[in-house]
């Protein structure tokens, strides 16, 4: 594997996010998804730093969409999970699913 | 819905230090969310919200524009309008002394309009090249002033408060000037 397909733990909550929304979405659906899931209130800069950088990266993409009053006129940034944002997801998941096998019985005492 | 209107300090402090590409993106997702938020909760708890959100995400922005490779040239433009602002301040010091009046006192009541008048205008040509480069000019006009203090350059005793006006209105002279005049901007057309 890849050292830059390994994924940072805001990293690969982000890329789930945008795989559960299924589609565009912007910063603050991808921050509400993610508080609502895990709990965890995340500042709306952290999610678009990650982000940032996950389109550097080539694992997602973005686009600009149209602006809106409710949002003071200014328009939403758009983003999009690519394949290879899911192949890199994947083998996260595989290299975490790997790491814990067998490791059942010894949760209690870690 | 109700109108409103989020805490303004807080979006010129966004609108002053978020970089480009994702600035108007980031305060439209704020100010969207904090108009829900005024429908479920109260103004006071969607403005605590917003502000936590503010202080919370300058840092990861400001972090995350170091790590893409930007800051070298946000320096550089900061040092650039730095220098800039120093010989308009030069040439204005000069200008007071020979011109209109060679007494210490005058000086001392002018120096504070000269330095808010040459900061305001740095902030203003900084955020005209790159919104960013404000936050660097705002920290090297606070190191000059502070070194300036510390060496006692001034030559006639002044009170404390009046060091700590230098210390303190600067810096903001430099980030909310160029937040100030954009807002101004943006309202023109409105009306």
């Amino acid at each position: 594997m890849k050292r830059g397909e390994l994924l940072g733990s805001l990293e690969h909550i982000i890329l789930l996010a945008l795989v559960r929304l299924d589609g565009d979405a912007h910063g603050m659906i991808v921050r509400r998804e993610i508080e609502e899931r895990t709990g965890r209130n995340i500042s709306i800069g952290a999610v678009y730093a990650t982000l940032e950088r996950l389109e550097a990266k080539g694992y997602v993409s973005s686009f600009t969409g149209e602006p809106t009053p409710e949002r003071g006129g200014r328009a939403k940034r758009l983003f999009r999970i690519e394949a290879a944002g899911k192949r890199a997801l994947q083998i996260s998941e595989q290299t975490i699913r790997s790491m814990t096998a067998d490791l059942k019985d010894r949760w209690g005492t870690i | 819905m109700k109108t409103c209107s989020p805490p303004t300090f807080a979006c010129w402090l966004l609108e002053s230090v978020l970089p480009d590409p994702y600035r108007e993106a980031i305060l439209g997702d704020l100010i969207e969310e904090y108009t829900l938020r005024i429908e479920s909760t109260s103004r006071f708890t969607a403005s605590r919200w917003f502000w936590s959100q503010t202080c919370r995400s300058v840092p990861s922005m400001v972090w995350s524009s170091l790590r893409s490779g930007n800051c070298f040239m946000t320096v550089s433009i900061a040092m650039g309008v730095y220098i800039l602002m120093g010989t308009l301040k030069f040439a204005a010091d000069l200008m007071i002394s020979k011109v209109v009046s060679p007494d210490q006192a005058t000086r001392v009541i002018l120096a504070p309009i000269v330095f808010l008048t040459t900061t305001a205008i740095g902030g203003c040509v900084a955020a005209r090249i790159r919104r960013g480069a404000t936050i660097f000019l705002a920290l090297f006009v606070t190191i000059t002033v502070a070194i300036l203090i510390d060496l006692k350059v001034c030559s006639i005793p002044v009170p404390w408060w009046y060091q700590f006006g230098f210390l303190t209105l600067g810096p903001l002279a430099v980030i909310i000037t160029p937040a100030l005049f954009g807002r101004l901007k943006q309202r023109g057309p409105v009306t």
